[in-house]
């Protein structure tokens, strides 16, 4: 029997957007170059932005996803997997919109990190203007539990 | 891989190389993603909290390496699904190289295991990749 509270229930919460995202030319130009490769001239954006545009433009920022969790930003939270399908290419100039949710939180204890909880949030890019979203990313949290450390 | 335009199962893809993991790009990529998170800007915060004594790589960098190698390996391909797994650390000054191998070819639909490594290190990334060629 596990002798840790259960993690705060947050599955659910909205990560819906208010704010448009356009990937500029300029910033996918100084992107690709910081990665070693030169910006497709045919219009579409690098694909990292599937990951970019959603952080940025979700309902929350990364602190305030933290605090939904009840944990602190400060405490470092840490990328355990991000996944995305695409229905479409991003392109330069498009205005994009972001839905999602949080899929669940689940406290764990692991033996090289203490009590975790594994926060797994999906979001979805849609273009602004409406229609289908291009892509759809699920990704992977993990949130140590410093305070729950034996 | 024996060519581009037909790959076989079992090929393996060029590898996609940084030679030096650059802070520089940790600060371009700390506005990139809004996040000024100071593990990626601030050794001294790394030190502070027992991260080591270098600079940390924003994970989505990682993956946006792994993804140059598939574009790389087959010019003007689209992506269709990636997942990924982040099992360790890249710090400022590591040496990367991307890498897969083709895992199933079905019409123009080709899946691939991927991974990111570092010199002195091994595996920080490893997942799983559909393109589009």
């Amino acid at each position: 029997m596990e002798e840790f509270p259960p993690a705060p229930g947050v599955a659910g919460t909205s990560l819906d957007g208010t704010k448009n995202f356009t990937i500029t030319a300029e910033e996918n130009a100084a992107l690709c170059k910081s990665t070693g490769v030169e910006p497709a001239a045919d219009g579409t954006a690098h694909p990292i932005y599937y990951y970019i545009a959603t952080q940025v433009a979700m309902g929350k920022t990364v602190a305030g996803v933290c605090e939904t969790c009840e944990f602190d930003v400060d405490d470092g939270p840490m990328m355990g997997s991000s996944g995305v399908r695409f229905t479409e290419q991003l392109i330069v100039g498009q205005a994009y919109k972001v839905t999602g949710e949080i899929l669940s939180l689940v406290r764990k204890k692991s033996r090289k990190l203490g009590v975790m909880d594994v926060l797994t949030y999906r979001l979805r890019l849609h273009p602004a203007d409406g229609g289908d979203a291009v892509l759809e990313t699920d990704n992977v949290w993990v949130l140590p539990r410093k305070e729950l450390a034996a | 891989m024996s060519s581009p335009d037909k790959p076989n199962v079992g090929d393996t893809l060029p590898p996609f190389v940084i030679d030096t993991v650059s802070p520089d790009a940790m600060r371009d990529w700390s506005v990139f993603l809004a996040d000024p998170n100071p593990i990626h800007l601030d050794v001294e915060v790394v030190k502070a909290k027992g991260l080591g004594d270098k600079r940390i790589n924003q994970g989505p960098i990682n993956v946006a390496y792994m993804m140059n190698m598939l574009t790389t390996a087959f010019p003007g391909c689209r992506i269709e699904s990636m997942d990924s797994r982040f099992l360790d650390n890249v710090y400022e000054g590591d040496r990367a190289t991307a890498s897969g191998e083709v895992t199933s070819v079905e019409g123009n639909r080709v899946s691939c295991d991927i991974k990111l490594e570092v010199d002195g290190r091994g595996t920080v990334n490893a997942g799983t990749a559909t393109i589009l060629i």
